[in-house]
């Protein structure tokens, strides 16, 4: 059995395995245009906006939750299948928001890059 | 408890870690297997191995010791833990993989094109790693010692030199597979004792000795800073924890990272809703757990309290066998990714060195759980995720997002969170954790955000220090990967 050393980059790593250093240079020799860069600047932008938005509305549901709780008096007690409500929305209630939020995200990021691809002219 | 049938669990799980660890030792035999898999792990395969690797000693005994004794306020901590990963995927997935380095260290030094950067990343990254992988020890030891007898020790170093020959056989592909497996191993451990538990107590039609909203001891509850503070650390302590990044790195693409993000989320949110059902029984049904002064070892306790006789026994086993995988699979993946730390800086990267960091990242935090006592497992993990999202959070979202972000703007920044938050932790333990303070108790409400302001500040001050190649980084970081096989010209547009 043949041992490889194996040499961890010091410096930045290049590409990831595929389309091989010529593929990453030219592309990178695109974007580094004048026009490149604001066809950049606006994909981050957007970007970090969605992100943002996504985080934003998660937070505000999550410290709606509890705020729900003490606002109406007596709902946490309540049972649903001999279960209390307060246990039942914060401790299965949440699961479903967060999955919800990580789809929209999903989807909606790869639309902003699918967006980017086309306005650079990439294929 | 049954000692042999606890004792039998536990070595068939570290037989299997074995078993699976040299199997891939076969295949982990090209360039780059021993530190990342090739990246090319399917987002399934990597997405159960992130669990595997996430769901640690806090999560497997610790949520539900903590739901016990402090009911819903504790339900935050599975809903940080696995709302950190939505800000993960939000903020880091897709371009901490697109930035194609392979530890945490490597990406703050090619963002910031500066060495010294590198070696203080590469210092928060070890003290991170080794406060979390004592917690698990802490675990093993009372797991060990509960369910067979033997003294505490000796779960503790059970724990290291499995990961230590595990890690050092095989490197990250056979810890990939070891991990998936283990996710599954934790899921069914957690899962079938307490679906048990809830057939017999309906098939008795036993009633419950206490309500749910009755706190079983007279533990003061957690005020609304407290839950905040909390909260703050979970959600983003988790973007920085080195043991989660560095299986980014085994995606193909962003898209692909963010996919795994996606998978990664509903198998929490599956996972979690296990030790919150064990803390509502264990509150209606035997609240007299909690009163034995380790709330953490409830969930070992609760099969033989409420079932009893052989079949008590043997899913009291299958629960030490799930909590022995949670402190495999997490030390292992803070060992995997400290040697890769430590080897890269230190030993010049090749695999003799990784092995031996490899020995020095599991040994060293055994030394620190020998010197300490174990403190509630989910709070101990807590902090530190506290203090990763004071240092390593704020480098990664300002280097990411921020085109700004200076060399000496993240070391004053990253210095000033980790001075503040291990100053806490530290006085914290001092001073004992029933007199300590709400504020020095949870320090990430104010540490976080001192870190952050630092970080900016000085990097304003210095913003000619911004590095040249930012904008081609950045770019990197941002930009879609082109699909396979496009190759063009250079120059075009």
């Amino acid at each position: 059995m043949s041992r490889v050393r194996v040499t961890a980059p010091h410096a930045f790593p290049r590409s990831p395995a595929q389309g091989g250093r010529r593929s990453l240079e030219s592309r990178e020799a695109a974007q580094d245009s004048e026009v490149g860069q604001v066809f950049v600047r606006s994909l981050i932008r957007s970007q970090l906006r969605l992100a943002l938005v996504v985080a934003g509305g998660f937070l505000l549901i999550l410290a709606a939750f509890p705020l729900i709780l003490v606002v109406v008096p007596g709902l946490a007690e309540t049972r649903i299948g001999g279960l209390p409500f307060g246990w039942l929305l914060l401790g299965v209630g949440i699961y479903p928001v967060i999955g919800l939020s990580a789809w929209l995200y999903v989807r909606t990021a790869a639309r902003n890059e699918a967006r980017y691809r086309d306005l650079a002219g990439e294929p | 408890m049954n000692a042999g049938v606890a004792m039998a669990a536990v070595a068939v799980v570290s037989l299997a870690t074995a078993i699976i660890g040299f199997y891939g030792l076969r295949i982990s035999r090209t360039t780059g297997d021993f530190y990342v898999a090739s990246r090319t792990v399917r987002p399934w395969w990597n997405a159960s191995a992130i669990g595997g690797e996430y769901l640690s000693a806090a999560s497997f005994l610790g949520v539900a010791g903590l739901i016990l004794l402090s009911g819903t306020d504790a339900l935050w901590f599975p809903v940080g833990y696995t709302a950190g990963y939505l800000m993960l995927l939000l903020f880091v997935a897709a371009p901490l993989r697109r930035s194609g380095a392979y530890t945490i260290p490597d990406f703050t030094e090619s963002r910031l094109s500066s060495r010294t950067v590198r070696r203080v990343t590469s210092l928060v990254v070890v003290v991170v790693g080794w406060l979390y992988i004592v917690p698990q020890l802490h675990g093993a030891a009372l797991t060990i010692h509960i369910a067979t007898g033997l003294p505490s020790w000796v779960g503790s170093v059970a724990v290291v030199v499995v990961v230590c020959l595990t890690v050092v056989a095989g490197g990250m592909r056979s810890i990939t597979f070891v991990q998936a497996f283990q996710y599954w191993l934790k899921l069914t451990a957690l899962a079938v004792p307490i679906l048990f538990i809830i057939f017999v107590l309906a098939g008795h039609g036993a009633q419950p000795q206490s309500a749910p909203a009755v706190n079983p001891t007279d533990l003061a509850p957690a005020g609304l800073y407290q839950n905040v503070s909390l909260l703050v650390a979970l959600l983003f302590g988790t973007l920085g924890l080195p043991h989660v990044l560095v299986r980014f790195y085994t995606n193909p693409d962003g898209h692909s990272a963010r996919r795994t993000t996606l998978i990664v989320l509903g198998l929490l949110s599956v996972f979690y809703l296990f030790p919150t059902a064990y803390g509502l029984v264990a509150r209606m049904y035997a609240p007299g757990l909690a009163r034995s002064g380790q709330p953490d070892a409830m969930v070992l306790r609760l099969p033989g309290e409420l079932v009893g006789g052989m079949p008590g026994d043997l899913l009291s086993a299958l629960v030490v066998a799930g909590a022995f995988a949670a402190f495999l699979s997490t030390t292992s993946g803070l060992v995997v990714s400290l040697a890769g730390v430590i080897s890269q800086d230190v030993l010049g990267g090749s695999v003799r060195g990784f092995r031996l960091a490899a020995v020095v990242s599991a040994v060293v935090p055994l030394g620190f759980a020998f010197m300490t006592g174990s403190l509630a497992l989910a709070g101990s993990v807590g902090l530190v995720f506290a203090f990763t999202a004071s240092t390593v959070c704020p480098v990664l979202l300002l280097g990411i997002w921020w085109r700004g972000l200076t060399d000496a703007g993240a070391i004053a920044g990253m210095l000033t969170g980790g001075v503040l938050c291990g100053g806490a932790m530290i006085a914290g333990s001092v001073t004992g954790s029933v007199q300590t303070p709400a504020w020095l108790a949870q320090p990430a409400a104010w540490s976080v955000p001192a870190a952050f302001a630092v970080m900016v500040i000085v990097s304003r001050a210095t913003s000619h220090r911004v590095p040249a190649t930012m904008p081609r980084i950045m770019t990197r970081l941002h930009t879609p990967e082109r699909p396979l096989a496009t190759e063009r010209g250079p120059g075009g547009q």
